[in-house]
Protein backbone atom coordinates (compact mmCIF):
# COMPACT_ATOMS: atom_id res chain seq x y z
CA UNK A 1 0.00 0.00 0.00
CA UNK A 2 1.16 3.82 -0.48
CA UNK A 3 2.73 4.99 2.13
CA UNK A 4 0.69 8.19 2.04
CA UNK A 5 -2.37 6.39 1.67
CA UNK A 6 -1.75 4.47 4.72
CA UNK A 7 -0.60 7.58 6.84
CA UNK A 8 -4.46 8.94 5.08
CA UNK A 9 -6.27 5.33 6.28
CA UNK A 10 -4.79 5.76 9.47
CA UNK A 11 -5.59 9.58 10.03
CA UNK A 12 -9.09 8.70 9.28
CA UNK A 13 -9.47 6.15 11.52
CA UNK A 14 -8.08 7.94 14.03
CA UNK A 15 -10.25 11.28 13.66
CA UNK A 16 -13.31 9.03 13.84
CA UNK A 17 -13.10 8.38 17.67
CA UNK A 18 -11.48 12.18 18.77
CA UNK A 19 -14.35 13.55 17.14
CA UNK A 20 -17.07 11.20 18.50
CA UNK A 21 -15.78 11.55 21.87
CA UNK A 22 -15.34 16.05 21.42
CA UNK A 23 -19.19 15.76 20.54
CA UNK A 24 -20.21 13.43 23.65
CA UNK A 25 -18.05 15.98 25.86
CA UNK A 26 -19.32 19.28 24.18
CA UNK A 27 -22.72 18.63 22.42
CA UNK A 28 -25.08 21.06 23.72
CA UNK A 29 -22.60 23.17 25.56
CA UNK A 30 -21.33 26.43 24.43
CA UNK A 31 -17.62 26.04 23.33
CA UNK A 32 -14.80 28.72 21.99
CA UNK A 33 -13.87 25.99 18.75
CA UNK A 34 -11.18 27.77 18.03
CA UNK A 35 -9.46 27.67 21.21
CA UNK A 36 -10.38 23.70 21.71
CA UNK A 37 -8.68 23.49 17.96
CA UNK A 38 -5.50 24.74 19.80
CA UNK A 39 -5.92 22.67 22.92
CA UNK A 40 -6.10 19.48 20.42
CA UNK A 41 -3.14 20.41 18.68
CA UNK A 42 -1.45 20.67 21.76
CA UNK A 43 -2.18 17.62 22.72
CA UNK A 44 -1.18 16.77 19.20
CA UNK A 45 2.64 18.28 19.70
CA UNK A 46 2.96 16.46 23.22
CA UNK A 47 3.28 13.16 21.20
CA UNK A 48 5.89 14.90 18.94
CA UNK A 49 7.43 16.01 22.25
CA UNK A 50 7.47 12.34 23.20
CA UNK A 51 9.23 11.67 20.02
CA UNK A 52 11.82 14.18 20.13
CA UNK A 53 13.05 13.18 23.62
CA UNK A 54 12.90 9.74 22.62
CA UNK A 55 15.40 10.69 19.51
CA UNK A 56 18.06 12.63 21.93
CA UNK A 57 18.14 9.58 24.50
CA UNK A 58 18.89 7.67 21.26
CA UNK A 59 21.70 10.42 20.39
CA UNK A 60 22.63 10.38 24.12
CA UNK A 61 21.76 6.65 25.68
CA UNK A 62 23.55 7.81 28.87
CA UNK A 63 20.26 9.53 29.82
CA UNK A 64 17.68 7.24 28.72
CA UNK A 65 15.84 6.06 31.39
CA UNK A 66 14.60 3.11 29.89
CA UNK A 67 17.69 2.28 29.13
CA UNK A 68 18.78 2.21 32.70
CA UNK A 69 15.55 0.36 33.42
CA UNK A 70 16.41 -2.52 30.91
CA UNK A 71 19.85 -2.53 31.85
CA UNK A 72 19.27 -2.65 35.56
CA UNK A 73 16.00 -4.44 36.80
CA UNK A 74 16.10 -8.45 35.33
CA UNK A 75 12.86 -9.44 36.92
CA UNK A 76 9.74 -9.33 34.37
CA UNK A 77 7.48 -7.64 36.88
CA UNK A 78 9.09 -4.95 37.90
CA UNK A 79 10.52 -4.47 35.02
CA UNK A 80 7.38 -3.79 33.76
CA UNK A 81 6.12 -1.89 36.42
CA UNK A 82 9.39 0.62 36.11
CA UNK A 83 8.73 0.85 32.25
CA UNK A 84 5.24 1.85 32.85
CA UNK A 85 5.42 4.44 34.96
CA UNK A 86 8.24 5.91 32.89
CA UNK A 87 5.91 6.22 30.54
CA UNK A 88 3.04 7.14 32.94
CA UNK A 89 5.29 10.11 34.18
CA UNK A 90 6.49 11.03 30.20
CA UNK A 91 3.31 11.18 29.24
CA UNK A 92 1.16 12.54 31.51
CA UNK A 93 3.62 15.38 32.27
CA UNK A 94 3.78 16.56 28.10
CA UNK A 95 0.15 16.42 28.44
CA UNK A 96 -0.41 18.69 30.68
CA UNK A 97 2.48 21.25 30.16
CA UNK A 98 0.44 21.85 26.62
CA UNK A 99 -2.23 22.76 28.71
CA UNK A 100 -0.20 24.65 31.21
CA UNK A 101 1.19 26.54 28.49
CA UNK A 102 -1.60 27.70 26.81
CA UNK A 103 -3.71 28.25 29.76
CA UNK A 104 -0.72 30.67 31.00
CA UNK A 105 -0.80 32.86 27.76
CA UNK A 106 -5.02 33.12 27.63
CA UNK A 107 -7.36 33.75 30.22
CA UNK A 108 -8.53 29.56 29.09
CA UNK A 109 -9.85 27.97 32.98
CA UNK A 110 -12.45 30.00 34.75
CA UNK A 111 -13.88 27.06 36.58
CA UNK A 112 -12.36 23.64 37.79
CA UNK A 113 -14.51 22.18 35.44
CA UNK A 114 -12.66 23.85 32.55
CA UNK A 115 -9.56 22.72 33.75
CA UNK A 116 -10.83 19.29 33.63
CA UNK A 117 -12.67 19.32 29.95
CA UNK A 118 -10.10 20.96 28.47
CA UNK A 119 -7.48 18.32 30.47
CA UNK A 120 -9.83 16.02 28.43
CA UNK A 121 -9.37 17.57 25.01
CA UNK A 122 -5.60 17.64 25.21
CA UNK A 123 -5.41 14.18 26.23
CA UNK A 124 -8.05 13.31 23.01
CA UNK A 125 -5.55 15.48 21.00
CA UNK A 126 -2.14 13.32 22.20
CA UNK A 127 -4.50 9.83 21.74
CA UNK A 128 -5.43 11.19 18.45
CA UNK A 129 -1.86 11.20 17.16
CA UNK A 130 -0.75 8.12 19.55
CA UNK A 131 -3.82 5.76 17.38
CA UNK A 132 -2.30 7.30 14.24
CA UNK A 133 0.71 5.33 14.20
CA UNK A 134 -0.91 2.23 15.78
CA UNK A 135 -3.44 1.99 13.20
CA UNK A 136 -0.61 2.55 11.09
CA UNK A 137 1.64 -0.38 12.27
CA UNK A 138 -1.37 -2.80 12.35
CA UNK A 139 -2.48 -2.26 8.96
CA UNK A 140 0.90 -3.02 7.96
CA UNK A 141 1.48 -6.10 9.90
CA UNK A 142 -2.06 -8.04 10.96
CA UNK A 143 -5.02 -9.23 9.24
CA UNK A 144 -7.93 -7.02 8.55
CA UNK A 145 -9.78 -8.42 11.84
CA UNK A 146 -6.78 -7.30 14.41
CA UNK A 147 -7.48 -3.77 13.00
CA UNK A 148 -11.24 -3.75 13.20
CA UNK A 149 -9.99 -5.32 16.96
CA UNK A 150 -7.18 -2.37 17.61
CA UNK A 151 -9.30 0.07 16.45
CA UNK A 152 -12.21 -0.47 18.43
CA UNK A 153 -10.05 -1.04 21.29
CA UNK A 154 -8.23 1.94 20.61
CA UNK A 155 -10.73 4.13 20.13
CA UNK A 156 -12.95 3.70 22.97
CA UNK A 157 -10.52 2.55 25.85
CA UNK A 158 -7.75 3.84 25.32
CA UNK A 159 -8.81 6.76 24.37
CA UNK A 160 -11.36 7.00 27.23
CA UNK A 161 -8.22 5.99 29.44
CA UNK A 162 -5.93 9.15 28.42
CA UNK A 163 -9.01 11.21 28.84
CA UNK A 164 -9.26 9.94 32.43
CA UNK A 165 -5.94 10.23 33.06
CA UNK A 166 -5.89 13.72 32.07
CA UNK A 167 -9.42 14.21 33.48
CA UNK A 168 -8.29 13.52 36.89
CA UNK A 169 -5.01 15.44 36.66
CA UNK A 170 -6.93 18.64 35.45
CA UNK A 171 -9.37 18.55 38.23
CA UNK A 172 -6.44 18.41 40.40
CA UNK A 173 -5.33 21.61 38.50
CA UNK A 174 -8.23 23.09 38.62
CA UNK A 175 -8.25 23.02 42.55
CA UNK A 176 -4.60 24.05 42.50
CA UNK A 177 -5.27 27.07 40.09
CA UNK A 178 -7.90 28.20 42.20
CA UNK A 179 -6.08 27.19 45.81
CA UNK A 180 -6.05 30.95 47.04
CA UNK A 181 -9.99 30.53 47.64
CA UNK A 182 -9.94 26.81 47.45
CA UNK A 183 -7.16 26.21 50.03
CA UNK A 184 -9.64 28.86 52.45
CA UNK A 185 -12.57 26.47 51.99
CA UNK A 186 -10.31 23.78 53.19
CA UNK A 187 -8.92 25.47 55.91
CA UNK A 188 -12.69 26.31 57.66
CA UNK A 189 -13.91 23.19 57.03
CA UNK A 190 -11.17 21.94 59.37
CA UNK A 191 -9.27 19.73 57.12
CA UNK A 192 -5.15 19.78 57.64
CA UNK A 193 -2.84 18.92 55.21
CA UNK A 194 0.51 17.95 56.87
CA UNK A 195 2.22 18.18 53.17
CA UNK A 196 1.36 21.49 52.65
CA UNK A 197 2.83 22.44 56.06
CA UNK A 198 5.94 20.40 54.95
CA UNK A 199 6.05 22.36 51.98
CA UNK A 200 5.07 25.56 53.28
CA UNK A 201 8.14 25.24 55.68
CA UNK A 202 10.50 23.56 53.16
CA UNK A 203 10.14 26.09 50.80
CA UNK A 204 9.45 29.16 52.45
CA UNK A 205 6.13 29.84 50.76
CA UNK A 206 3.22 30.86 51.17
CA UNK A 207 0.14 28.62 52.14
CA UNK A 208 -1.87 29.06 49.12
CA UNK A 209 1.34 28.31 47.11
CA UNK A 210 1.95 25.38 48.76
CA UNK A 211 -1.16 24.42 48.08
CA UNK A 212 -1.10 24.82 44.82
CA UNK A 213 2.22 23.09 44.29
CA UNK A 214 0.58 20.17 46.67
CA UNK A 215 -2.72 19.73 44.82
CA UNK A 216 -0.41 19.22 41.03
CA UNK A 217 2.15 16.82 42.36
CA UNK A 218 -0.66 15.10 43.75
CA UNK A 219 -3.07 15.18 40.22
CA UNK A 220 0.33 14.08 38.77
CA UNK A 221 0.65 11.55 40.80
CA UNK A 222 -2.32 9.78 40.30
CA UNK A 223 -2.41 10.38 37.11
CA UNK A 224 0.87 8.14 36.48
CA UNK A 225 -0.36 5.62 38.82
CA UNK A 226 -3.70 5.64 36.96
CA UNK A 227 -1.55 5.16 33.30
CA UNK A 228 1.10 2.65 34.58
CA UNK A 229 -1.66 0.52 36.37
CA UNK A 230 -3.48 0.36 32.58
CA UNK A 231 -0.60 -0.25 30.77
CA UNK A 232 0.77 -3.03 33.23
CA UNK A 233 -2.61 -4.69 32.89
CA UNK A 234 -2.70 -4.47 29.11
CA UNK A 235 0.80 -5.74 28.59
CA UNK A 236 -0.28 -8.59 31.22
CA UNK A 237 -3.41 -8.92 28.79
CA UNK A 238 -5.98 -8.55 32.18
CA UNK A 239 -8.37 -7.21 30.02
CA UNK A 240 -11.27 -7.08 31.99
CA UNK A 241 -9.82 -5.26 34.85
CA UNK A 242 -8.92 -2.73 32.15
CA UNK A 243 -12.07 -2.44 30.94
CA UNK A 244 -13.59 -1.93 34.97
CA UNK A 245 -10.84 0.44 35.24
CA UNK A 246 -11.86 3.03 32.46
CA UNK A 247 -16.30 2.64 33.22
CA UNK A 248 -15.39 3.53 36.69
CA UNK A 249 -13.06 6.29 36.30
CA UNK A 250 -15.05 7.29 33.22
CA UNK A 251 -18.99 7.44 35.74
CA UNK A 252 -15.58 9.49 38.23
CA UNK A 253 -15.18 12.15 35.98
CA UNK A 254 -18.98 12.92 34.93
CA UNK A 255 -19.73 12.56 38.18
CA UNK A 256 -17.19 15.53 38.85
CA UNK A 257 -18.30 17.32 35.78
CA UNK A 258 -21.85 16.98 37.07
CA UNK A 259 -21.15 18.70 40.39
CA UNK A 260 -21.96 22.54 40.77
CA UNK A 261 -19.17 23.15 42.58
CA UNK A 262 -17.07 22.54 39.44
CA UNK A 263 -18.95 24.81 37.60
CA UNK A 264 -18.37 28.08 39.77
CA UNK A 265 -16.72 30.68 37.77
CA UNK A 266 -13.52 31.28 40.02
CA UNK A 267 -11.63 33.60 38.04
CA UNK A 268 -12.69 37.09 39.53
CA UNK A 269 -11.52 40.30 37.99
CA UNK A 270 -9.88 42.17 40.97
CA UNK A 271 -10.98 45.77 39.60
CA UNK A 272 -14.68 44.45 39.30
CA UNK A 273 -14.95 42.75 42.69
CA UNK A 274 -17.36 44.09 45.04
CA UNK A 275 -16.45 44.80 48.54
CA UNK A 276 -17.78 43.21 51.76
CA UNK A 277 -20.38 44.90 53.77
CA UNK A 278 -19.13 43.11 56.78
CA UNK A 279 -16.24 43.24 58.81
CA UNK A 280 -13.59 40.51 58.09
CA UNK A 281 -13.01 39.57 61.83
CA UNK A 282 -16.90 38.85 61.78
CA UNK A 283 -17.13 37.07 58.43
CA UNK A 284 -14.72 34.53 59.03
CA UNK A 285 -16.43 33.96 62.46
CA UNK A 286 -19.45 32.92 59.93
CA UNK A 287 -17.20 30.88 57.57
CA UNK A 288 -15.99 29.20 60.37
CA UNK A 289 -19.28 28.16 61.64
CA UNK A 290 -20.35 27.34 57.78
CA UNK A 291 -17.35 25.03 57.88
CA UNK A 292 -18.07 23.37 61.19
CA UNK A 293 -22.05 22.82 60.26
CA UNK A 294 -20.94 21.72 56.87
CA UNK A 295 -18.69 18.61 58.21
CA UNK A 296 -22.10 18.29 60.67
CA UNK A 297 -23.59 17.66 57.19
CA UNK A 298 -26.08 20.55 58.44
CA UNK A 299 -26.06 21.75 54.14
CA UNK A 300 -29.68 23.33 54.84
CA UNK A 301 -28.28 25.73 56.69
CA UNK A 302 -24.93 26.19 55.19
CA UNK A 303 -26.89 27.27 51.76
CA UNK A 304 -29.34 29.45 54.07
CA UNK A 305 -26.11 31.12 55.62
CA UNK A 306 -24.05 31.74 52.46
CA UNK A 307 -26.89 32.94 50.52
CA UNK A 308 -27.13 35.63 53.44
CA UNK A 309 -23.48 36.13 53.53
CA UNK A 310 -23.40 36.81 50.23
CA UNK A 311 -25.55 39.75 49.89
CA UNK A 312 -23.20 41.50 52.42
CA UNK A 313 -20.19 39.97 50.84
CA UNK A 314 -21.07 39.22 46.94
CA UNK A 315 -17.91 38.55 45.09
CA UNK A 316 -16.54 36.32 48.11
CA UNK A 317 -15.49 32.65 46.60
CA UNK A 318 -15.07 30.67 49.24
CA UNK A 319 -19.14 31.78 50.36
CA UNK A 320 -19.48 30.38 46.61
CA UNK A 321 -17.82 27.20 47.02
CA UNK A 322 -19.72 26.40 50.21
CA UNK A 323 -23.06 27.09 48.95
CA UNK A 324 -22.44 25.09 45.83
CA UNK A 325 -20.73 22.45 47.54
CA UNK A 326 -23.87 22.31 50.23
CA UNK A 327 -26.51 22.18 46.70
CA UNK A 328 -24.34 19.22 45.72
CA UNK A 329 -24.80 17.42 48.54
CA UNK A 330 -28.57 17.99 48.61
CA UNK A 331 -29.02 17.38 45.29
CA UNK A 332 -31.00 14.27 44.68
CA UNK A 333 -30.38 13.66 41.15
CA UNK A 334 -26.25 13.46 42.60
CA UNK A 335 -25.18 10.31 41.52
CA UNK A 336 -22.50 9.50 44.19
CA UNK A 337 -25.81 10.64 46.34
CA UNK A 338 -27.45 7.69 45.05
CA UNK A 339 -25.04 5.21 44.96
CA UNK A 340 -24.64 5.96 48.38
CA UNK A 341 -28.25 6.46 49.38
CA UNK A 342 -28.64 2.86 47.19
CA UNK A 343 -25.55 0.75 48.89
CA UNK A 344 -25.95 2.33 52.78
CA UNK A 345 -29.00 3.10 54.36
CA UNK A 346 -32.10 4.41 52.57
CA UNK A 347 -32.96 7.04 55.20
CA UNK A 348 -29.42 8.87 55.01
CA UNK A 349 -31.76 12.07 54.06
CA UNK A 350 -32.74 11.95 57.40
CA UNK A 351 -28.88 12.40 58.58
CA UNK A 352 -28.71 15.70 57.07
CA UNK A 353 -29.80 17.67 60.13
CA UNK A 354 -30.23 21.36 60.26
CA UNK A 355 -30.96 23.20 63.41
CA UNK A 356 -31.74 26.59 62.29
CA UNK A 357 -33.87 25.63 59.55
CA UNK A 358 -36.17 23.09 61.35
CA UNK A 359 -36.93 25.51 64.23
CA UNK A 360 -38.03 27.95 61.93
CA UNK A 361 -40.11 26.05 60.13
CA UNK A 362 -41.40 24.59 63.32
CA UNK A 363 -42.23 27.99 64.27
CA UNK A 364 -43.63 29.29 61.01
CA UNK A 365 -46.45 26.25 61.23
CA UNK A 366 -46.84 27.18 64.64
CA UNK A 367 -47.53 30.51 63.77
CA UNK A 368 -50.06 29.49 60.69
CA UNK A 369 -51.91 27.14 63.21
CA UNK A 370 -52.14 30.32 65.66
CA UNK A 371 -53.34 32.48 62.88
CA UNK A 372 -56.09 29.46 61.85
CA UNK A 373 -57.39 29.82 65.86
CA UNK A 374 -56.90 33.46 65.12
CA UNK A 375 -59.61 33.48 62.10
CA UNK A 376 -61.43 30.68 63.98
CA UNK A 377 -62.36 32.88 66.83
CA UNK A 378 -62.88 35.88 64.48
CA UNK A 379 -65.56 34.09 61.95
CA UNK A 380 -67.09 32.69 65.74
CA UNK A 381 -67.60 36.33 66.69
CA UNK A 382 -69.06 37.53 63.48
CA UNK A 383 -71.43 34.51 63.42
CA UNK A 384 -72.52 35.35 67.40
CA UNK A 385 -72.57 39.20 66.43
CA UNK A 386 -74.86 38.31 63.05
CA UNK A 387 -77.11 35.92 65.62
CA UNK A 388 -77.32 38.69 68.18
CA UNK A 389 -78.02 41.26 65.52
CA UNK A 390 -81.30 39.41 64.21
CA UNK A 391 -82.77 38.44 67.40
CA UNK A 392 -82.38 42.65 67.20
CA UNK A 393 -84.11 43.04 64.52
CA UNK A 394 -87.00 40.32 65.22
CA UNK A 395 -87.77 42.57 68.29
CA UNK A 396 -87.83 45.63 66.66
CA UNK A 397 -89.73 44.25 63.98
CA UNK B 1 -4.08 31.29 78.67
CA UNK B 2 -7.67 31.58 78.32
CA UNK B 3 -9.47 35.02 77.05
CA UNK B 4 -11.34 36.68 80.02
CA UNK B 5 -14.83 36.77 80.01
CA UNK B 6 -17.91 35.87 82.54
CA UNK B 7 -21.37 34.25 82.37
CA UNK B 8 -23.65 35.50 85.66
CA UNK B 9 -26.64 34.51 85.94
CA UNK B 10 -29.72 36.51 88.18
CA UNK B 11 -32.86 35.73 89.01
CA UNK B 12 -35.70 37.88 88.20
CA UNK B 13 -39.72 37.49 89.24
CA UNK B 14 -41.82 36.11 86.89
CA UNK B 15 -45.56 37.23 86.01
CA UNK B 16 -46.67 33.49 86.47
CA UNK B 17 -45.09 30.60 89.07
CA UNK B 18 -45.12 27.54 86.74
CA UNK B 19 -42.73 29.84 84.82
CA UNK B 20 -38.43 30.90 85.61
CA UNK B 21 -36.77 33.86 84.22
CA UNK B 22 -33.10 34.66 84.35
CA UNK B 23 -30.77 37.47 82.89
CA UNK B 24 -27.93 35.57 81.95
CA UNK B 25 -24.89 38.55 81.22
CA UNK B 26 -22.26 38.18 78.78
CA UNK B 27 -19.00 39.75 79.38
CA UNK B 28 -15.17 39.64 77.62
CA UNK B 29 -14.57 37.58 74.51
CA UNK B 30 -15.89 34.20 73.54
CA UNK B 31 -13.41 31.98 71.99
CA UNK B 32 -11.89 28.90 71.32
CA UNK B 33 -9.83 28.83 75.18
CA UNK B 34 -12.98 29.54 77.39
CA UNK B 35 -15.84 28.92 75.39
CA UNK B 36 -16.42 25.06 76.54
CA UNK B 37 -16.40 26.38 79.88
CA UNK B 38 -18.24 29.20 79.70
CA UNK B 39 -21.15 27.41 78.09
CA UNK B 40 -20.94 24.15 80.47
CA UNK B 41 -22.77 27.00 82.46
CA UNK B 42 -26.05 27.68 80.76
CA UNK B 43 -25.81 24.26 80.37
CA UNK B 44 -26.49 23.08 83.93
CA UNK B 45 -29.24 25.82 83.89
CA UNK B 46 -31.01 23.91 81.17
CA UNK B 47 -30.57 20.82 83.54
CA UNK B 48 -31.65 22.16 86.37
CA UNK B 49 -34.46 23.78 85.17
CA UNK B 50 -35.87 21.44 82.58
CA UNK B 51 -39.44 23.08 81.82
CA UNK B 52 -40.09 26.34 81.14
CA UNK B 53 -37.33 28.04 81.56
CA UNK B 54 -36.41 31.90 80.34
CA UNK B 55 -33.74 33.49 79.40
CA UNK B 56 -32.41 36.87 78.84
CA UNK B 57 -29.27 37.27 77.53
CA UNK B 58 -27.89 40.53 78.08
CA UNK B 59 -24.56 40.83 75.49
CA UNK B 60 -24.00 44.56 76.30
CA UNK B 61 -20.89 44.01 77.58
CA UNK B 62 -20.51 40.88 75.38
CA UNK B 63 -17.24 42.04 72.70
CA UNK B 64 -16.52 38.63 70.62
CA UNK B 65 -18.10 35.42 69.47
CA UNK B 66 -16.25 32.44 67.71
CA UNK B 67 -18.22 30.01 65.56
CA UNK B 68 -18.53 27.80 68.16
CA UNK B 69 -20.40 30.00 71.28
CA UNK B 70 -22.78 30.46 67.92
CA UNK B 71 -23.15 26.67 67.83
CA UNK B 72 -23.91 26.53 71.80
CA UNK B 73 -26.43 29.67 71.32
CA UNK B 74 -28.34 27.47 68.70
CA UNK B 75 -28.63 24.30 70.83
CA UNK B 76 -29.63 26.33 73.87
CA UNK B 77 -31.92 27.54 71.73
CA UNK B 78 -33.49 24.24 70.68
CA UNK B 79 -32.78 22.42 74.20
CA UNK B 80 -35.13 25.91 75.94
CA UNK B 81 -37.73 25.67 73.41
CA UNK B 82 -38.26 22.11 73.29
CA UNK B 83 -39.00 22.24 77.02
CA UNK B 84 -41.74 25.46 76.77
CA UNK B 85 -39.14 27.78 77.22
CA UNK B 86 -38.08 30.84 75.56
CA UNK B 87 -34.65 32.52 74.84
CA UNK B 88 -34.08 36.75 74.05
CA UNK B 89 -31.41 38.57 73.66
CA UNK B 90 -30.95 42.06 74.63
CA UNK B 91 -28.94 44.76 74.09
CA UNK B 92 -26.74 43.43 71.46
CA UNK B 93 -23.44 44.96 70.09
CA UNK B 94 -23.98 46.01 66.56
CA UNK B 95 -20.74 43.59 64.87
CA UNK B 96 -21.93 40.49 66.94
CA UNK B 97 -25.28 41.26 65.55
CA UNK B 98 -24.41 41.61 62.36
CA UNK B 99 -23.10 38.02 62.54
CA UNK B 100 -26.47 36.49 63.94
CA UNK B 101 -28.65 38.09 61.07
CA UNK B 102 -26.12 36.74 58.38
CA UNK B 103 -26.57 32.94 60.48
CA UNK B 104 -30.14 33.33 60.28
CA UNK B 105 -29.92 33.47 64.55
CA UNK B 106 -31.99 36.26 64.42
CA UNK B 107 -35.19 34.48 62.68
CA UNK B 108 -35.06 32.40 65.82
CA UNK B 109 -33.98 34.48 69.14
CA UNK B 110 -35.78 38.08 69.10
CA UNK B 111 -33.28 40.48 70.06
CA UNK B 112 -33.95 44.12 72.32
CA UNK B 113 -32.41 46.73 72.40
CA UNK B 114 -32.56 47.01 75.78
CA UNK B 115 -33.41 44.75 79.43
CA UNK B 116 -36.53 46.06 79.98
CA UNK B 117 -38.60 45.26 76.61
CA UNK B 118 -36.29 41.91 76.59
CA UNK B 119 -38.42 41.43 80.07
CA UNK B 120 -41.56 42.64 78.81
CA UNK B 121 -41.18 40.25 75.66
CA UNK B 122 -40.45 37.63 77.88
CA UNK B 123 -43.44 38.18 80.44
CA UNK B 124 -46.06 38.96 77.69
CA UNK B 125 -45.48 35.81 75.03
CA UNK B 126 -48.07 37.14 72.83
CA UNK B 127 -47.21 40.39 72.20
Amino acid sequence: MNIIMLWVISGVLAVIPAVIWLYIIFSGKKSDKKMLALIFSGGILAVITVFIIQYIWLIVPGIDPFLWIKNNISDPTYYYAGLFIMVGIMEELVKQMMLRYIDSKTVLIQTINDSIKFSLVAALGFAFAENIIYFKTVIIVAPIQEVVVTFLFRSIFTACAHMLFSGIFGYFFGIAKFSLDISKDRHWEGKVYLWVHLIRNTFKIPYAQAFKEYKILEGLLIAIILHATFDYMLQMNQILPVILLVILGYAYLKYLLNRKAGNLILLTDISKKKSSSMAKKDTDVVLQLVGMWFEQKKYVDVMHICERLLERDPDNNVVKLFKAKAMDKLDPNNPYRKILTTIFSKKRGEQEKNTIDYYRRKKEVEQKKLTKEKKEKLFRFIEDKKKEDEETFKINV
Amino acid sequence: MATPATVTIEDIESSSPDMTVKIVKFTGQLDESNVDEKAQAIYDLIEKVPRNLNLIFDFSELEYMNSKSIGYLTDWYGKVYENGGKIVIAQTRPNILDILQVVGLTQLIKTFPTIDEAKFAISHPAS
